[in-house]
């Protein structure tokens, strides 16, 4: 009943030697291990690679508990009680379903479409469970967590991480801060040095010719080429949204026509998550050649520009898919269109979980092979950062569209998360080098975890309001079957409430918080009200800034001024005295 | 991870219990033991007057490689020179932990930087510095030339040598420096 803390204190009171103290305490520091889950391993990378691929890692454990804890949620608020009231499945397993999604998976409590409506009660009389309210509830819950967690973090990260209004002029120094104290491998630590001395002596070189300034006509150039790339790159994201549009409907007719043999079927839905994963995997790199052509001042404003190409690429084709979940699939009358979503999504994650296996494979070991023995001057691949953790956002937004289509997805995700924290690790440590460029490890996790924010989770949600708000469920499958809404389960649930007195608060809330355009009208207002007066405490704060700044040298030079006249007084007095002479007059 | 800081309880203050800290503590002690288990007893309840060399610390594999293990054990070390009591072990790794405060691990990166003691990093311990960063790989003037660009930029109050205020200036524009500035134990 004592807390961890009360009981570290009382075994420190205790007159023990360290000997039967270590005893006592080893029961909660292995607790205390197996909390910090890969401790060891990170450590490990950190050692060899540095702080800049660590981040990746961590950034990916921090997904892996993001979904561990979606998973734990839908479990036990909706699964489990599934689990009371389900019927059997007839349906065969075969194993190409664990690849497909379809089949036998059907009739399972991992798609919407196998939950039932009714209320759960397995002892008569004993309070019920209602299926509908539990399933709104437990995906309205989460994603609320979800929504203050990231903004929380993000927050955070913000406030560690760009401190300083000010834009921060060159990078000098930053030299004494730049030696990453987590390396500890010889070899690391020899090429960390080499790289160090690489990027010392091209920023001098930089800082010699910066005084050059362009000619006109080179400057068009340049503007040409950027211009050009990216036409080629947003025209590239075109023809990829088309051909995954065009081949999602396709997709739709072969499942409505369902000629063929069962197992061609199956084969046939494959086709577009397998073509939406490799243009997710492919395109990237044509980007990336895009970076040999564009020569860029600053080498930042290229990853950059990359991020910015490949984030667009990925979510115009999130969102065509969403179109064509939320308006073709959703209205074409086949009999439980969520399910069909939820298979969708769930072979999306499969096969890009399949596909980044192969990434590791073939972009990693056999890159390795190629570099290592048949063209040496390629020589041993980087890992790339930047296209690892996009591709990870990615794939957290499939999850949180699917968790409501598809309940158990995060356990999918869990499961494909911890398989490829070894496999990259592995990978990792067989066949890549440490980055060579820069990498500002801590404010680029901080944009990441923007834009798993901004277009993802804020994608996702306005996908989840639509399917709930919107969207006419299905009328024979599902726990909200023979609705016209999935809304209407939670206002009728309220019609119900308001002939309980007892329960008049639920109503109020729901009529004047809930439902209330009003209060959302105040609301807004209020937040953005506080916003701007943030922003122009900040604004302030600059100037302050800067005015200290100022100070500071004026009073270094009064202070360097002050310091030279005592000494020369001083000199004089000695003179003085030394002589015999009178004091001079100022002296007294 | 919940280690002690017994830095702030240096000098005229008593030395603090870090050795029967929580978690951390407790496996740094272990790891002090097993540099030289025959020099270190178990039982640290009567305080012994233990101090392990200079060599035994900087072959910890930690430390082992980094260019500034030297650095890093004269200024953790009460006699300066490396070689370490318990407490100064502990010290050392409490700092360079992923809880230590940013203030805390700005002035120790600065001990570290100040080769010859003097409170200021002035040009010749830079000059040290990124030799050690480089291996010695740039020329004389191309390392010259870098320090005096450092010092041209962090030098806030305009006396050629950087403080430690100029320095904590400097940390606080350089972010990375808190998840750099750690060694994983």
């Amino acid at each position: 009943s004592m807390t961890t803390r009360e009981r570290i204190k009382a075994i420190q009171k205790m007159p023990k030697t360290m000997k039967e103290k270590r005893e006592i305490r080893n029961g909660l520091s292995e607790l205390f291990q197996s909390l910090q889950l890969w401790q060891k391993t990170l450590k490990i990378i950190g050692g060899k690679f540095g702080t800049s691929v660590l981040s990746y890692f961590v950034f990916l454990t921090w997904l892996l508990t993001f979904n561990m804890f979606s998973f734990l949620v839908n479990f036990s608020f909706v699964t489990i009680p599934q689990f009371i009231a389900a019927g059997s499945n007839n349906l065969s397993f075969t194993g190409l379903e664990l690849l497909t999604g379809a089949g036998y998976f059907q009739q399972t409590v991992l798609y919407y479409g196998f939950y039932t409506n009714s209320t759960i009660t397995k002892i008569e009389s004993s309070t019920t469970y209602d299926m509908q309210l539990a399933y709104i509830f437990t995906i309205g819950i989460y994603f609320v967590i979800c929504f203050f967690s990231l903004v929380y973090s993000m927050a955070k990260s913000f406030r560690n991480n760009f401190v300083n209004p000010q834009t921060y002029s060159g990078n000098a120094g930053k030299l004494l801060c730049i030696w990453d104290f987590n390396i500890t491998n010889d070899k690391a630590v020899r090429l960390k040095q080499k790289n160090l001395s690489t990027q010392i002596k091209e920023a001098l070189s930089e800082a010699k010719s910066e005084d050059l300034n362009l000619s006109v006509k080179q400057r068009m150039v340049h503007i040409a080429i950027h211009l050009a790339a990216w036409i080629f790159s947003l025209g590239t994201t075109a023809v990829c949204c088309t051909c995954v549009y065009y081949l999602s409907i396709n997709n739709l007719k072969l499942f409505m026509k369902g000629d063929g043999t069962e197992l061609e079927n199956q084969a046939a839905t494959l086709v577009l998550p397998i073509v939406v994963s490799l243009l997710n995997l492919l395109t990237p790199f044509v980007f990336s050649l895009l970076e040999l052509l564009e020569k860029f001042q600053y080498p930042r404003n290229q990853i950059y520009i990359t991020i910015t190409r490949n984030v667009i690429l990925k979510m115009s084709i999130t969102g065509i898919l969403c179109y064509y979940w939320l308006n073709i699939v959703a209205t074409s009358g086949t009999e439980c269109w969520e399910t069909l979503v939820g298979q969708d999504l769930y072979r999306l994650v499969v096969v890009d979980f399949l596909f980044c296996l192969l990434g590791s494979f073939f972009g990693e070991f056999v890159r390795r092979i190629i570099g290592t023995k048949c063209l040496k001057n390629l020589g041993v691949p980087e890992f790339d950062i930047a296209r690892n953790v996009l591709g990870l956002i990615y794939v957290q937004t499939l999850t949180w569209i699917g968790i409501f289509f598809s309940p158990l997805l995060p356990a999918i995700q869990m499961i494909s998360f911890f398989i490829i924290f070894y496999v990259k690790k592995v990978s990792l440590m067989m066949n890549c080098q440490p980055p060579r460029k820069v990498w500002r490890a801590s404010q680029m996790t901080t944009l990441f975890i923007f834009l798993l924010f901004f277009p993802s989770f804020t994608g996702v949600l306005s996908v989840v309001a639509i399917t709930i708000w919107r969207l006419k469920p299905s009328e024979k499958c599902g726990p909200f079957r023979g609705l016209s809404s999935i809304f209407d389960a939670v206002s009728g649930w309220i019609a119900v409430l308001t002939k309980n007195p007892g329960s008049a608060w639920v109503v109020w809330i729901y009529h004047n918080l809930i439902e209330s355009v009003h209060f959302f009208f105040i609301l807004t207002v209020i937040v953005i009200t506080i916003t701007y007066l943030y922003w122009q405490i900040i604004e302030g704060r600059k100037i302050m800034v800067r005015l200290l700044h100022e100070q500071i040298i004026n009073v270094s030079l009064l202070f360097g001024f002050l310091l030279e006249r005592t000494s020369r007084k001083r000199a004089d007095y000695l003179c003085c005295v030394r002589q015999g002479d009178m004091l001079p007059f100022w002296y007294k | 991870m919940s280690y002690t800081y017994c830095t702030q309880a240096r000098g005229p203050v008593k030395k603090s219990n870090c050795t029967t800290g929580f978690g951390g503590s407790e496996r740094l002690f272990y790891r002090y033991r097993d540099l030289a288990p025959q020099l270190v007893p178990l039982d640290y309840s009567d305080k012994p007057d233990v101090v392990l060399p200079y060599e035994l610390i900087s072959s910890m594999p930690e430390l082992k490689d980094n260019p500034f293990r030297q650095r890093i054990a004269e200024v953790f070390s009460e006699d300066g020179e490396g070689n370490m009591t318990l407490d100064d072990f502990l010290d050392m790794f409490s700092v360079l932990s992923e809880m230590a405060p940013r203030d805390l691990k700005a002035s120790y990166a600065f001990k570290i930087y100040d080769f010859n003691n003097d409170d200021y990093i002035c040009k010749s311990d830079l000059e040290k510095t990124v030799n050690k960063l480089t291996r010695n790989e740039l020329t004389p003037e191309e390392v010259s030339l870098v320090c005096e660009k450092v010092i041209e930029e962090a030098d806030l109050d305009n006396d050629g040598k950087l403080s430690l205020e100029d320095f904590q200036h400097m940390i606080v524009r350089a972010p990375d420096f808190l998840s750099t500035f750690h060694i994983r134990i």
